[in-house]
């Protein structure tokens, strides 16, 4: 268990390594610098930026900074908010992303799961049709699309559900559904998949001679073994979940670190860019490593590798 | 499928010559009882009696043929602006005054459509009075209509200056599937749209394919320490939230081409493609044909391009048909969030994402991109899941 | 047609089971199959796997079912504690166990008998246990259920003494280990814990050997001989092993194609094999005094498509002695010797004597 422990954060450390290097190389491989777009700034002001923020060093010396940066929790200044640091965005609006993103984790875990169950219970009836019917529109409808269609749907229609903003808790609902799609239909087949497969399993058909109740043989033995598939593609899932909110938050204009994501790509902030696109990478990695020691407390064959 | 009861058949009568040597026995003795099919053959009739992969594969070539042939069948092109036929829906809520149809925008636009639906042309606006609430347009031929926009629904006062309740409601024969905010014909730019979302998801999809293919094919034959060095990158780059580097990577590849894209989505998702062909490779390469063509010398490119892959075909294409769906959904996903393609290109991502401006006024011009991504979605999710049953001979019943 | 096939096996079963009765006259009879069928509903159709088998059971006795893959054996068994996959239904028979018919019994009841009065071991140990359970608590379930109210060290203390039983070493140390820590030959013998956990009537041992090592084999056949004399259990031996047959089996049914082609005495069917196919079983063993350079032999031809099979006799496609009746109809029964009957035409009285291997 602890060799996998520290595998499992030696792996972590080197990718969000390897991440950092990939962005900071990327950023500074765009052609040009950040400021030769901006038609309003005279190639004065240009040198007099370049200068302040330390453009002119040598690649190698401007990364040595950045690292050193990084390693006290500075993500480095905005270049298109004057004054404003990339810290300063992620403390406004990642309450906001994070709060839809564990929203929207609960509830998709809460449905998808039940979903997935009785769809395998009843394989073949109507549960399991109206199952599959949900998890292919959701697997095949783009999230932005489900976003304005509901949008269109419960707030100009219907008049609901407000349409943007986060005034109320009502403001998560359609955000919610709309981001959690995908992984809610993407989950529910797996797990009905799962538990399908392993209700064949030969020590399913030992629990059955032991005479026990078809309940527990459900609950003690299928269940668990069904879930470990789950539990493998549950990080990078809540992954995906995370980074669909950038769409997201974008439609429903909350205010969260998505939407300023999405600006500062639109407003070529690199620096910004840079700083969110890091913070994100980290806070995936650590999703999947916590996820991966759930993962190697249910499993005892992973805990003695 | 052979159902007939033979049981009974047989049964019907006692043989002539009950003692006699039973002479089919030898002859059937080495016969394969079930209908024995080519492997083609047999993975065909699997799929074909599957219904939602025949439905998808009806979807994928109904789209295909939509975005090819079809522009070929409209008028339009799909950069034609009309700016005076600027947000008009495919079915057009009328007013008839003497005989003459008018279409009243939300946006306080007046088109007279023939009772066919045509589009006949835009009034010029000749006076408003705001306190009222009424704009009055010049209708031609010194005919004035005015409009009333007091209440919901607008329409067209009559002479004596009350409110015409009587619509009629016209199919706009211009635009099809009606038109944008700058006056384009929808449908003319659906099928240029889904034209160049599939371009750049098969040419994306199958850059992964090769990179896919060679990575994994390479890793599992040399095996040993290259390919744990090479698996531990496709670890590292599995745990590395790819959505974040297609965004950094359509970035830095400059210009807002398809080729950008095209780029950004094809280098990055190869990884599980890689680990298929690795995982089948490794399979195959214990197998006695491998053997068989190394004794006779046959070289490792050879043996690799020869037998492996040909043999790995089947779960390869299975990924395949599954990366082209993702491919479209994350172009879209891409040119919503303002990093596809630029103007005049346009894919059905963009138009999604230009609808949602004018959602409020104009939800058709949203829903028709949208449904025909769904379309394709479907498709190519019913094909991927229909070959993957076919190609299962674990489900073979 | 002539008599009803059903008819002629009617009155064959009642003489067999006379007979039967001298042969094992002190004891009674556990367990009682009556032209059992069972089909597999497929998408190409229905697969007929059993067809008409009736055989019974002693107390105390070891009954073999030998046949290969495909012959309806394991699905014989499965019949018997109700547990055949998915589309599996018993289509007639009966299977008397305890006064009650098994084959029409509620689920509810007969998990009752499940595990408690009959148990079952399969064949692949290796997938055969939960994973992700240890396999004391494998074991103790198994007691709880049918025992309710033990506590929990008695519980355990009763999953040690079947640890024990089955000689897996450091009992109270392997109490709490998981399955993937243990051998294929010990996961099998915490099977068969698991399986006497109840002290049952009947334990069906579905070729419990087959998936090991030649002397693991060996140690779990003398293990469960010994625990047949200690715990005076009858057991069912599915196996396609001849050579396990004559070591632990007091009688044999040797199957093919869904229906019994002989059954007997253990020691009857080895001297006198009185079916073309059994004869065909006994020589395809490899015998090691023989030269090395004797080509083994072998049955030529696959066994009969279940979806359709023939009409009368399974194995008339594959007989050396086939004739046009075996073809059209199924063989009524015999009696060769006390106990031990054969199901083939060439042993009737009607039957010409050229080419026929039993005149």
């Amino acid at each position: 268990m602890g060799r996998y422990i520290a595998k499992r954060i030696g792996m972590s450390v080197v990718t969000l390594f390897v991440l950092i290097c990939l962005t900071f190389a990327m950023m500074h491989a765009i052609p040009g610098g950040p400021f030769t777009s901006d038609r309003n700034v005279t190639e004065a002001v240009q040198q007099a930026l370049n200068e302040k923020y330390h453009l002119n060093d040598p690649v190698i010396v401007q990364f040595g900074n950045y690292i050193k940066d990084l390693l006290h929790g500075d993500l480095g200044m905005s270049y298109q908010y004057q004054g404003k640091s990339v810290n300063d965005f992620i403390v406004d609006g990642f309450p906001v992303s994070g709060k839809l993103g564990l929203v929207t984790t609960i509830f998709v875990l809460l449905a998808s799961i039940p979903m997935g169950i009785v769809a395998a219970l009843k394989n073949g009836r109507w549960q399991d049709m109206l199952v599959m019917v949900i998890a292919t529109l959701g697997v095949t409808i783009p999230s932005f699309v489900i976003a304005t269609m509901l949008m269109y749907l419960f707030s100009y229609k219907l008049g609901w559900l407000p349409t943007f903003g986060i005034s109320s808790w009502k403001s998560f609902i359609l955000p919610m559904v709309a981001m959690g799609g995908y992984s809610l239909a993407f989950l529910a087949r797996l797990m009905r998949s799962s538990l399908l497969e392993v209700m064949g399993q030969d020590y399913i058909r030992t629990a059955r001679s032991k005479g026990i109740s078809e309940f527990k043989t459900i609950t003690r033995h299928a269940l668990r073994n069904a879930l470990i598939p789950v539990i493998t593609v549950l990080g990078p899932t809540i992954a995906n979940l995370v980074t669909g909110s950038f769409v997201i938050e974008s439609i429903f204009a909350m205010p969260g670190l998505g939407v300023h994501y999405v600006t500062s790509i639109n407003n070529r902030d690199y620096s910004t860019i840079m700083g969110v696109t890091i913070f994100y990478a980290t806070f995936l990695i650590a999703i999947v490593f916590i996820v991966d020691l759930f993962y190697c407390l249910i499993d005892p064959r992973i805990r003695y590798e | 499928m052979n159902n007939i009861p033979l049981e009974k058949s047989r049964l019907v009568s006692e043989p002539a010559d009950p003692w006699g040597v039973y002479t089919e026995a030898s002859a059937n003795r080495e016969k394969i009882w079930s209908k024995n099919r080519t492997f083609l053959g047999d993975v065909w009739f699997r799929f074909r009696t599957k219904p939602t992969a025949i439905l998808g594969l009806i979807l994928v070539l109904l789209v295909v043929l939509f975005s090819l042939a079809g522009p070929s069948f409209v008028t339009h092109t799909y950069k034609e602006q009309n700016l005076k036929y600027a947000n008009i829906p495919p079915s057009l809520r009328t007013v008839e005054k003497d005989g003459r149809y008018f279409y009243i925008s939300p946006a306080l636009q007046v088109v007279e459509v023939s009772a066919k639906g045509e589009l006949l042309g835009a009034l010029s606006k000749k006076s408003a009075d705001n306190a009222n609430k009424r704009t009055t347009f010049d209708a031609g031929d010194g005919q004035l209509v005015t409009v009333d926009y007091s209440s919901k629904p607008y329409t067209l006062l009559n002479d004596e200056g009350n409110r015409i309740e009587s619509f009629h409601g016209l199919h706009n024969r211009t635009y099809l599937l009606g038109s944008d905010a700058l006056g384009r014909d929808m449908l003319a730019r659906l099928m240029y749209g889904a034209r160049i979302s599939l371009i750049v998801a098969v040419i994306a999809a199958l850059t992964n394919l090769v990179i896919g293919v060679l990575y994994g094919s390479i890793s599992a034959y040399a095996g040993g320490m290259v390919d744990s060095v090479m698996m531990r990158i496709v670890d590292i780059i599995n745990t590395l939230p790819l959505t974040l580097y297609v965004i950094l990577l359509s970035m830095v590849i400059e210009g807002k081409g398809m080729l950008s894209i095209t780029v950004a989505l094809g280098t990055v998702y190869w990884v599980n493609m890689a680990r298929v062909v690795r995982g089948e490779i490794l399979s195959l390469k214990e197998r006695d044909f491998v053997l068989a063509a190394r004794t006779i010398g046959s070289s490792t490119g050879t043996i690799l391009i020869r037998h492996l892959i040909p043999n790995a075909m089947g779960p390869i294409l299975v990924t395949l048909t599954m990366l082209i769906p993702s491919a479209v959904f994350m172009e879209a996903f891409l040119s919503f969030i303002g990093l596809g393609l630029a103007a005049p290109l346009a894919s059905l991502g963009t138009m999604c994402s230009d609808a949602l401006a004018t959602l409020r006024t104009a939800p058709y011009q949203l829903f028709e991109p949208a449904l025909v991504i769904c379309i394709l979605m479907f498709g190519f999710n019913f094909v991927g899941d229909g070959l993957r049953d076919a190609l299962d001979p674990k489900l073979k019943k | 047609m002539g008599i009803p096939d059903k008819a002629i096996q009617e009155a064959d079963i009642n003489r067999w089971a006379s007979g039967m009765e001298e042969f094992m006259e002190d004891r009674e009879t556990i367990l009682e199959i009556k032209h059992l069928q069972t089909s597999f509903l497929t998408s190409s159709g229905k697969v007929k796997a059993v067809r008409d088998v009736s055989f019974s059971l002693k107390k105390g006795e070891v009954l073999g079912i030998v046949g290969e893959s495909g012959s309806g054996k394991t699905v014989t068994s499965l019949s018997v504690i109700r547990l055949l996959a998915g589309t599996g239904v018993i289509e007639g028979g009966e299977i008397l166990f305890d006064g009650k018919d098994l084959a029409k019994v509620s689920m509810k009841e007969m998990r009752t008998i499940r595990g408690d009065r009959i148990a079952m071991v399969f064949q692949d140990p290796m997938t055969s246990l939960n994973p992700l359970i240890p396999v004391g608590k494998q074991i103790t379930e198994m007691i709880e259920e049918h025992n309710r109210g033990m506590s929990k060290a008695q519980l355990k203390e009763e999953a040690l003494k079947l640890l024990k039983l089955v000689h897996i070493p450091e009992a109270e140390k392997r109490f709490s280990s998981y399955p993937h820590e243990f051998s294929g030959g010990m996961r099998q013998r915490v099977m068969i814990a698991i399986a006497l956990a109840c002290k049952p009537d009947i334990l069906i041992a579905d070729e419990p050997t087959t998936a090991l090592d030649v002397t693991i084999q060996d140690q779990i056949l003398k293990l469960l001989n010994q625990l047949r004399e200690e715990m005076d259990m009858s057991i069912i031996f599915i196996t396609h092993d001849l050579g396990v047959v004559a070591e632990v089996c007091d009688r044999v049914v040797v199957m093919y194609g869904g229906r019994i082609m002989e059954e007997g005495p253990v020691e009857a069917i080895f001297e006198r094999p009185s079916h073309p196919y059994t004869q065909g079983l006994m020589a395809s063993v490899p015998d090691i005094s023989l030269d090395k350079n004797v080509r083994l032999v072998s049955i030529p031809g696959s066994p009969p498509d279940m979806l359709n099979p023939p009409a009368g006799c399974p194995f008339v496609l594959r007989c050396a002695y086939g004739r046009n009746i075996c073809n059209a109809k199924v063989p009524p029964v015999t009696e060769i010797g006390e106990g031990h009957c054969s199901y083939c035409w060439l042993l009737t009285p009607e039957a010409p004597k050229e080419n026929n291997p039993y005149k």
